[in-house]
């Protein structure tokens, strides 16, 4: 075992990190930080429940190591999403469109549909479905997560639009 | 306490520091680098090593470098990263397509093409991409740089051509010229599905005679295989009908799967004669 110290920005708030160089992040976030809205469903990267945003990029935090997070690394999870603009959008489409029945894979479908339309704020129904293609959901069949999405979408202002 | 926590992890800063660290095997770590494939395993229960060496972000693995004849692609550049890297997608447009359809997004911005090709999966996307375009891979040590081509680096199932001191440098891939390239994966899904085949292919045309084929198979054998007799039988003949059915024909009768969780031998060798034949009615 080797312990690692980092200083990261999650959720916008520095945060100085002392742990296992092989913690998971989704074990450090919730367990030592108590963000608990990320989930563990499958633990091996496929299923998206523990999806949190790394410098911009989606990753599966259930089997990424602390370790390789370097110093300055910004982090946002969903509980960070909700505080943002465009998270509010997709959270609000989501409650609105009905898109969730048990809710466990939510937070990540959230976290996900945050990453696209940030980067893509108009996105075709192709895009949705490749950027949530790695987050998997037994209740809805996915068509009311897609909805919610470009429901969301329709409502970023124009100017925050390419 | 996670059996991941367990490991001894180092992250050297450098290329330089990395290699003398795996010199020795008293620091010598396993090397991870965006750990898609290692952390699950270690998490399964696949024995896990004492020490590793992280890779990740290495700065002299992640550059992409364009030359008049060949790209080079650092080892540790991800397949999101090769999907935005669009000075090189008309180079290898095959290779970038196998890397759209790793995974997902999530595992696309940690993957990378150099640990792809060490996980040596006969079901590894990127590898019958980098294997039609002829190129090698280099591979770093303290006592310099080994050049290996390709197509004797996959070696046996799970396994390749590296010493244990060597680290994966980068790829140095022949651009495609005027051939054309293509890439087709079967699997049960688009995302998040491992492949029950898939093909990638090189062929050069001119005046409706088929100069040069290259055409590799993936998860139809222990390693990723090129179909050298498919290959021969077409080189320096008119592209007709007639040909791709046999080539088609040819690929079914060379290809030698195996049934497992994933699909069944006899659908994976009708499944590459139809890619064969794909590739050649794209042309």
């Amino acid at each position: 075992m080797s312990t690692v110290q980092r200083t990261w920005k999650v959720n916008g708030r520095t945060v100085r990190v002392r742990a296992p160089a092989g913690r998971r992040l989704l074990d450090y976030l919730r367990e030592d930080l108590g963000l608990i809205g990320s989930k563990e469903s499958c633990g091996e990267g496929e299923c998206g429940a523990c999806t949190v945003i790394v410098d911009d990029e989606p990753v599966v935090s259930c089997i990424l190591p602390v370790g390789q997070l370097a110093d300055g690394t910004e982090i946002l999870t969903v509980e960070g999403i909700e505080k943002k603009r465009i998270g509010r959008l997709v959270q609000q489409a989501f409650v609105e469109v009905g898109a969730v029945q048990c809710g466990f894979c939510i937070p990540g479908m959230i976290v996900s549909s945050y990453a696209l339309l940030a980067k893509n704020p108009k996105p075709s129904t192709r895009a949705i479905r490749e950027a949530l293609a790695g987050n998997l959901c037994r209740c809805t069949g996915y068509a009311k997560i897609i909805a919610a999405v470009k429901l969301a979408a329709a409502r970023i202002p124009a100017a925050k639009r390419k | 306490m996670k059996i991941t926590e367990t490991i001894d992890i180092r992250f050297p800063k450098t290329l330089a520091e990395a290699v003398r660290l795996q010199a020795d095997e008293k620091t010598r770590g396993k090397l991870l680098a965006g750990g898609t494939d290692l952390m699950v395993q270690w998490a399964a229960g696949v024995p896990t090593p004492a020490r590793a060496t992280s890779v990740w972000n290495l700065p002299e693995l992640c550059a992409i470098e364009v030359f008049p004849d060949r790209i080079e692609i650092g080892a540790g550049v991800t397949h999101a990263f090769l999907g935005d890297a669009v000075q090189i997608h008309r180079h290898v447009p095959a290779l970038i397509a196998a890397a759209a359809t790793v995974g997902a997004k999530q595992i696309q911005a940690r993957g990378t093409l150099g640990g792809n090709a060490a996980n040596a999966s006969p079901a590894g996307d990127t590898a019958p991409a980098l294997l039609v375009t002829g190129g090698s891979v280099l591979l770093a040590s303290v006592s310099g740089v080994r050049e290996v081509p390709l197509s004797r680096f996959w070696i046996a199932y799970r396994k390749i051509d590296a010493h244990p001191d060597e680290i994966i440098l980068a790829f140095r891939l022949p651009k495609k010229g005027k051939a054309k390239e293509r890439f087709r994966k079967i699997g049960t899904r688009q995302a998040q599905a491992i492949s029950k085949v898939m093909a990638a292919s090189r062929i050069l045309v001119e005046k409706g005679t088929i100069r040069s084929a290259a055409i590799a198979l993936g998860s139809v054998a222990p390693t990723p295989v090129r179909l050298a007799e498919v290959e021969a039988f077409l080189v320096g003949k008119k592209l007709s009908p007639k040909l791709i059915d046999e080539a088609e024909a040819l690929a079914q009768a060379t290809v030698k799967p195996i049934d497992d969780i994933r699909s069944t031998a006899e659908y994976r060798r009708w499944a590459s004669g139809r890619l064969v034949r794909d590739a050649l009615e794209n042309l």
